[in-house]
């Protein structure tokens, strides 16, 4: 009869034992696969770059009007950082799955094959925020620009309000993607919207009224601004 | 060619078939002024070139205030008091709309085209909107070309001190700088230039670029300088026309001008990296003293603009400026009133960073440039603070002064754009 040392102390060790005798190689493999991973996806954005660059994929993407584009984000430094950190990414994505394969557990492969399923809408969603980031830099940049340059007052508020209407729109389109969320947030994102741009308007024409009116007939009619009498050319 | 000219355009060249002198008026809802304009061209031919079969072309943008039928109907003004002898042969008159981007330069195009189908030995062109236009004018942009052998004649006026901020502050001391050329008023607007060279012009691809618009006038001039045509300069007195421009607002019209300079110093690089000192370009004609229209500036509100640029655009100017320009801009451009000052090698240095920035796409060419339009109202309120007291021979001298910088700090051009290049070109992964 084993004794209640046994029962108590020994019996729970070895089946720990046993399990990380299970487990740990799977960790030691899934962390192996990782690292080799990682490496390689370094390996493969700075390849992607030297082949991209060398093939003169920039001055090539330069030409559609592309390549403003994205140095306007800021993001990346040019196409060809671009589409390396793309490929960086997708190799980072496939060492993921492989190492979650490769773990074998019931868990670990449904949750590969549920991923696998999700990835067309995972992928829709990474574009449109992405396109998000790009379109919301462009567009709160010109108007940055062009507040300042109208000497509008508040001209960094008004630039990170359309960057932030911008990256909502994105946001919400993209969970919608993503089937989060779905309709409602759809309906409470166009609700706010609406909401803002109403009362904008509300307080540029009643608010700002005579503001408004200057401005409408300073269009209309071409009214010279005061410093410009004299010619800058 | 043949997309440039409208059937009825093209009808009538076939009956003028060849001239010698083009004069182009460019046009967009000029009515007012330019019956003047046509008229002090039209006894300008005729009292100064009476044997020479002459066309003037009124390129116009869509006028919607009937120009065209002010041009068509405009009579040759005073001509028996001016003229010793009638002319041999009489000045046609064309009036056309224009194909292309709404703009000076695609006015300018159609009257180049004009210039090459007529096979006309000179061309002159002068803007719609001058009050203070004379009959001599043609001739001293036309007489160069057609007796003395140059190829582009660009006009010398005296403006206000305050006048042609752009010219005085970027345009002249960096072309004179840059093509070795000391073309005082490089982006006049009225210029003559020889059949030949509006050939040349034609050739180029930039019809869809700021030179259709603005930017006419400092590629007309650079492209002349840097193809190596003989230049030269007509002093036409001084030059006085409307207030503004309908379609002209600063940063549209300092983008374009600036932009199309930027890209030139891209296409001409071989040719002013070489250019280590500048000569001066004939000047035709008699300097003479003349009044010149007083004019008010404002320059509080310029300093406002500068600051309020230095303040809210300061990630974007980081994406361009040196760190030491960015520290000394920040540090001169919070004084106010009469203590606000913006040094000329702080200038310089900015517009150099500036160049190379735009040259090697450092940060979008559009949004880059209109950064630069509140630098550039801090930089004239400075000028106009530093040349209050002066006269027009001490404001010369200091944009002479400005000129000097330009040059002196030549070789930092040069190796900012080096080390961006570099930079670009061995762009790490991180």
């Amino acid at each position: 009869m084993r004794s209640l040392f046994d029962r108590m102390l020994l019996d729970p060790f070895n089946r720990i034992a046993d399990q990380s005798a299970h487990v740990v190689p799977i960790l030691i493999m899934v962390l192996v696969t990782l690292i080799i991973g990682g490496f390689l996806a370094f390996v493969a954005r700075w390849l992607t770059l030297r082949l991209l660059q060398l093939a003169r994929f920039d001055h090539i993407v330069q030409r559609t009007g592309f390549s403003s584009m994205i140095e306007r984000t800021g993001v990346f430094r040019s196409p060809s950082d671009l589409g390396a950190r793309f490929v960086q990414g997708l190799v980072w994505l496939f060492t993921i799955l492989f190492a979650l394969n490769a773990a074998g557990t019931p868990a670990s492969v449904g949750l590969v094959t549920r991923f696998v399923d999700y990835i067309p809408n995972i992928i829709a969603a990474g574009l449109v925020l992405l396109l998000g980031v790009v379109v919301s830099r462009v567009i709160s940049r010109s108007a940055l620009l062009a507040a300042v340059n109208a000497q509008w007052p508040g001209a960094r508020l008004i630039a990170g309000g359309v960057r932030v209407l911008v990256m909502s729109l994105a946001i919400v389109i993209a969970l919608e993607q993503l089937h989060i969320g779905g309709l409602p947030l759809l309906v409470a994102f166009a609700i706010v919207f609406a909401g803002i741009v109403f009362a904008l308007a509300i307080a540029f024409g009643l608010g700002a009224r005579d503001m408004a009116r200057q401005w409408l007939e300073a269009k209309v009619r071409g009214s010279v601004a005061e410093e410009e009498v004299f010619r800058h050319l | 060619m043949d997309e440039l000219f409208p059937t009825e355009l093209k009808a009538r060249l076939e009956q003028i078939r060849d001239a010698d002198i083009v004069v182009g008026i460019p046009s967009y809802n000029n009515a007012r002024t330019i019956g003047h304009v046509v008229r002090a061209v039209s006894v300008g031919l005729a009292k100064y070139f009476p044997t020479q079969r002459s066309v003037i072309v009124n390129s116009d943008g869509g006028s919607k205030d009937k120009t065209q039928d002010v041009v068509m109907q405009a009579e040759s003004g005073a001509d028996d008091l001016l003229l010793v002898s009638h002319p041999v042969h009489t000045s046609y008159r064309i009036s056309t709309p224009y194909h292309g981007i709404p703009g000076k330069g695609s006015a300018f195009r159609t009257i180049f085209a004009v210039a090459k189908e007529l096979k006309a030995k000179a061309c002159v062109v002068v803007d719609s909107d001058l009050r203070s236009i004379t009959p001599g004018w043609i001739e001293l942009l036309a007489r160069p070309v057609l007796d003395h052998g140059y190829d582009y004649i660009a006009p010398y006026y005296l403006r206000h001190k305050y006048d042609g901020t752009i010219t005085n502050g970027i345009i002249y001391p960096m072309t004179r700088t840059l093509y070795g050329k000391s073309v005082r008023q490089p982006i006049g607007g009225e210029f003559g230039f020889s059949g030949h060279l509006a050939a040349r012009y034609l050739e180029k691809d930039v019809w869809d670029t700021d030179v259709a618009r603005f930017g006419i006038d400092i590629w007309m001039t650079v492209t002349a300088i840097a193809e190596g045509f003989r230049v030269g300069q007509a002093y036409l007195g001084a030059k006085i026309h409307d207030a503004k421009d309908p379609g002209a607002d600063l940063t549209s019209m300092f983008r374009q001008v600036v932009g199309s300079f930027f890209r030139l110093m891209e296409s001409y690089e071989d040719i002013w990296r070489h250019v280590s000192a500048y000569e001066q370009v004939p000047l035709f004609g008699f300097p003479f003293e003349v009044g010149v229209e007083p004019l008010t500036v404002n320059t509080d509100r310029m300093i406002h603009a500068a600051q309020q640029g230095v303040a809210d655009l300061r990630e974007i100017y980081s994406l361009f400026l040196s760190p030491q320009t960015l520290i000394d801009l920040t540090s001169y451009v919070h004084r106010n009133g009469q203590g606000f000052h913006i040094p000329d090698k702080l200038w310089v240095h900015m517009i150099y960073e500036a160049a190379t920035a735009f040259r090697y796409r450092t940060i979008d060419r559009d949004h880059l440039l209109q950064s630069l339009v509140p630098l550039y109202l801090g930089r004239t309120a400075s000028f106009v603070i530093e040349v209050t007291d002066s006269n027009a021979t001490q404001v010369e001298e200091r944009i002479e002064q400005l000129g000097q910088v330009f040059e002196a700090e030549k070789p930092y051009l040069a190796q900012r754009w080096d080390a961006v290049r570099k930079e670009k070109l061995h762009a790490q992964p991180v």
